[in-house]
C-alpha cells in the first residue's frame, strides 16, 4: 500500500473503474451468458483481469478497493452479498487471496514487457488466480471451520474446473483486448503524459 | 487591460505522436465571451484543453491570465474552470452535494464553510432538492448544471466549456447556453458546434485542420463558416 | 444502488462507526478463540439476538440475514459432517453463523458515508508509510460513483449485441466492456486534472 501515494490521477481512475467492473461482473443480470443461476459468476474473472490488464500494484489496489466497499456494506459480492460478515465467514480467506492473487497475476503477466503473451497470461492467472487464492483461502477455511487442512483442501476441489475455465477465458479476453485496444496496457497515452509531468 | 484577463498563444504547435493537432497558432484574446468553432478534428478542442494545462504545447508559448501552463498547472487549474461535453465523465463523488464539495478539497476551508458554500451554489443552480441524491441519477441537463456548479464554486477567473451542449436536447442547450453567455461574469471560452451560441459571443475563432484560420466579429465568422459548409 | 443500511435511531445506530467495528473485531476474535468452550455458541447466539433487538431491527431481520448466507452455511455443514462428528460440525457452523450475523449488524446500523469516513480516519496512522487517507477516500467515493456508469455501459453493450443478433458471450461482452470502461477512466482522469486534483 505504500505505493499508493505514488499513483497518478490516471492510475487512480483506472483503479476505481476496474473496481467498479469487478462489482458489475458480480451482478448476474449484467451477463446473461453466465446464466445468472450459478453464484460462482464472473467476479473472479474480474479479479484475474484486473491483474492481467492493470499490472500488479494497480490490479491489487482495484481488488482491494472493491473489497473495502464490500466490507463497509455495499452488496457487491456475487449474489448481492456484502458487509463485514462475508470476511468473517469461511470464505473470507479467498477474498484476501484475491488481492494477493491479482498482484501475482500482474507480476507474471506484465513483468517488464508491454505486450502480454498467451502463456504468461495463462500461467499468471493460474498461479495468481488459482494457486495463490487457494493457498490463502484453504488455511483460513480450515481455521474458521476447524476442519483439518487436508479435508478443507479436498472440499475445495469442486471449484477447480470453474476456475480453470476462468483462466482460459481470462487469457482469451486479455489477448483480444490487446488487439482491440493496446492503449489499455500502456502506462499512459501521450497527451496527459505531458500534462501530468507538468502538474508536479 | 493588463495580463489579468488575457489569453495569449505565441507560435503554438502540438504534436500527438506523429499527427499535428495544432500548427503554429498565435493569438491574443481579452474579450469576455470567446466562441470557438470548427469541424471535428480541427484542433478547437486541443486549443481549449491547453487553457487548463490538459494539453501542453510541443513548441511555442501559452499564457493564460499571466500564468504559464507548462510550469504553473496547479495554480492555473485553480483559476480556470473546465466543463466537458460528457456530463457522466465529470462526476467524481457519489452524491450531488459531495461532488460539488469535492471542488473545494485542499483549499483549507472548514467543514461548515464548505457546507455553506455548497448549499449556496446548489441553490443558485436549482439543485437544492437533489442535494443528497445520487449524482448519476440526474437528467443530462441537470448533470451539466451540476458540472457548472462544481466549476463555479471554485470562483474561477476563466471558464472553458468544450462543447458543453453536445449531449443535450434543445431545451437544455438553451438553458446551459443562457447560463454561460448571460449569467457568468467571468471570462468564457466556449467551444461549440451550436452556431447560434457562437453568434452570441463577443469574438469567434475558427479552426481548420489544426490551424487558426479566422478570428473576428461573430456573425461575420459564423456566416462564412456556414456558407463554406452548406 | 441498494445499500444494506436500515434506518433507525437506536443506540447502535448512533454509536460511532469506528467503535462498532472495533468492538465487533474483539467479539469475533473471542468467539473464534474459545471454540472449544461449550458455552461459546449459546452465548454468541444470545449476543446476536440481543444486538438485533437493541438495534430495533427485530428477529425477522436476523432471520433474513441468516437466510442470505444459507448456502454458505449448508455447504459448510455438509462438508463438516463428512469429516467430523455431528456435534462438532453443528458447533463449528453455529459459531461461524453467529460471527456473520454480528458483522451484519454493523452494516445494518451504519450509513455508508460514516463507514467511509471511519475508513479514512483509520488509515491516518499509515500516513507515515506513504498512504494518503484523503486519496483512498477519493478512490472509494469515485468507485461508488462509477459502478452505475459501468452498469450502464454493460447494458448498452448487451442491447447493441442483441440488436445485431449476436449471441452474448463472455469474450464478446467483456472486451468491449473493458475498452469503453477504460476510455471512461481516461475521461475521468482529465476531469479530475481539470478540477485541480493531482
Amino acid at each position: 500500500m505504500a505505493q499508493k501515494n505514488r499513483f497518478e490521477i490516471r492510475d487512480i481512475t483506472r483503479i476505481a473503474v476496474f473496481a467498479a467492473i469487478i462489482a458489475v461482473l458480480g451482478i448476474p443480470a449484467a451477463i446473461p451468458a453466465f446464466g445468472g443461476a450459478v453464484p460462482i459468476t464472473a467476479q473472479t474473472l474480474g479479479v484475474m483481469l484486473a491483474g492481467a490488464v492493470l499490472g500488479s500494484w494497480r490490479g491489487a489496489a482495484a481488488v482491494a478497493v472493491f473489497e473495502v466497499l464490500v466490507f463497509i456494506g455495499l452488496p457487491l459480492l456475487s449474489g448481492g452479498r456484502g458487509g463485514a460478515g462475508v470476511f468473517a465467514g469461511p470464505t473470507g480467506g479467498y477474498l484476501i487471496g484475491w488481492i494477493l492473487g491479482a498482484f501475482v497475476i500482474g507480476a507474471i503477466v506484465r513483468g517488464n514487457i508491454r505486450k502480454p503473451s498467451w502463456w504468461r497470461i495463462a500461467l499468471g492467472s493460474f498461479v495468481g488466480g488459482v494457486l495463490v487464492v487457494y493457498a490463502i483461502g484453504i488455511p483460513v477455511l480450515s481455521l474458521v471451520t476447524k476442519l483439518p487442512l487436508g479435508q478443507a483442501a479436498l472440499s475445495n476441489v469442486v471449484f477447480l474446473p470453474g476456475d480453470i475455465i476462468k483462466v482460459i477465458v481470462t487469457t482469451l479476453i486479455t489477448l483480444a483486448l490487446y488487439r482491440a485496444y493496446p492503449a489499455a496496457f500502456g502506462r499512459k497515452p501521450a497527451v496527459t503524459a505531458k500534462a501530468s509531468v507538468s502538474a508536479r | 487591460m493588463t495580463s489579468a484577463s488575457e489569453i495569449s498563444f505565441d507560435g503554438v504547435s502540438v504534436d500527438f505522436g506523429d499527427r499535428p493537432a495544432l500548427s503554429d497558432v498565435s493569438v491574443t484574446l481579452t474579450e469576455r465571451r470567446i466562441g470557438v468553432i470548427g469541424s471535428n478534428g480541427s484542433g478547437k478542442s486541443t486549443f481549449a484543453r491547453m487553457l487548463n494545462a490538459l494539453v501542453l504545447p510541443t513548441t511555442g508559448q501559452v499564457r493564460v491570465h499571466g500564468l504559464d501552463p507548462a510550469g504553473q498547472a496547479k495554480q492555473l487549474r485553480r483559476r480556470v474552470g473546465f466543463i466537458f461535453s460528457n456530463p457522466d465523465a465529470q462526476i467524481v463523488m457519489p452524491t450531488v452535494a459531495e461532488d460539488v464539495a469535492f471542488s473545494l478539497r485542499g483549499r483549507g476551508l472548514s467543514r461548515t464553510e464548505v457546507a455553506e458554500r455548497v448549499a449556496a451554489t446548489l441553490e443558485a443552480y436549482g439543485l437544492t432538492a437533489h442535494s443528497a441524491a445520487p449524482a448519476h441519477g440526474l437528467s443530462g441537463g441537470q448533470k451539466q448544471l451540476l458540472a457548472l456548479s462544481t466549476v463555479l464554486i471554485g470562483e474561477p477567473d476563466l471558464v472553458v466549456a468544450d462543447e458543453p451542449t453536445a449531449m443535450l436536447d434543445a431545451a437544455n442547450t438553451r438553458r446551459i447556453g443562457n447560463h454561460l453567455l448571460d449569467e457568468l461574469t467571468q471570462q468564457l471560452v466556449l467551444v461549440t458546434h451550436d452556431l447560434n451560441l457562437a453568434r452570441r459571443c463577443d469574438v469567434v475563432l475558427r479552426f481548420e485542420e489544426g490551424r487558426l484560420v479566422e478570428r473576428g466579429e461573430p456573425d461575420f465568422v459564423v456566416d462564412r463558416y456556414e456558407r463554406e459548409h452548406a | 444502488m441498494i445499500a444494506l443500511y436500515r434506518e433507525g435511531t437506536s443506540p447502535l445506530h448512533r454509536a460511532p462507526a469506528g467503535a462498532k467495528v472495533l468492538v465487533f473485531m474483539i467479539v469475533a476474535l473471542a468467539i473464534t478463540l474459545s471454540a472449544e468452550n461449550p458455552f461459546t455458541v449459546p452465548v454468541a447466539a444470545a449476543l446476536a439476538i440481543i444486538g438485533y433487538l437493541a438495534a430495533g431491527l427485530g428477529l425477522g431481520t436476523l432471520l433474513a440475514q441468516i437466510s442470505v448466507v444459507r448456502w454458505v452455511i449448508v455447504i459448510m455443514l455438509v462438508t463438516q459432517l463428512i469429516f467430523l462428528p455431528p456435534l462438532a460440525a453443528a458447533t463449528n457452523t453455529g459459531r461461524v453463523l453467529a460471527v456473520i450475523v454480528l458483522a451484519a449488524l454493523i452494516t445494518l446500523t451504519t450509513r455508508i458515508p460514516a463507514l467511509l469516513d471511519a475508513t479514512e480516519h483509520a488509515l491516518g496512522p499509515l500516513r507515515r508509510f506513504g498512504v494518503d487517507p484523503a486519496r483512498v477516500g477519493l478512490l472509494l467515493g469515485m468507485t461508488i460513483t462509477t459502478i452505475p456508469v459501468i452498469m450502464g455501459i454493460a447494458t448498452r453493450i448487451r442491447d447493441a449485441q442483441r440488436a445485431r443478433g449476436v449471441p452474448v458471450r463472455p469474450a464478446t461482452f467483456v472486451v468491449p466492456l473493458l475498452i469503453l470502461s477504460l476510455k471512461h477512466s481516461d475521461e475521468l482522469a482529465d476531469a479530475l486534472a481539470a478540477r485541480g486534483i493531482d
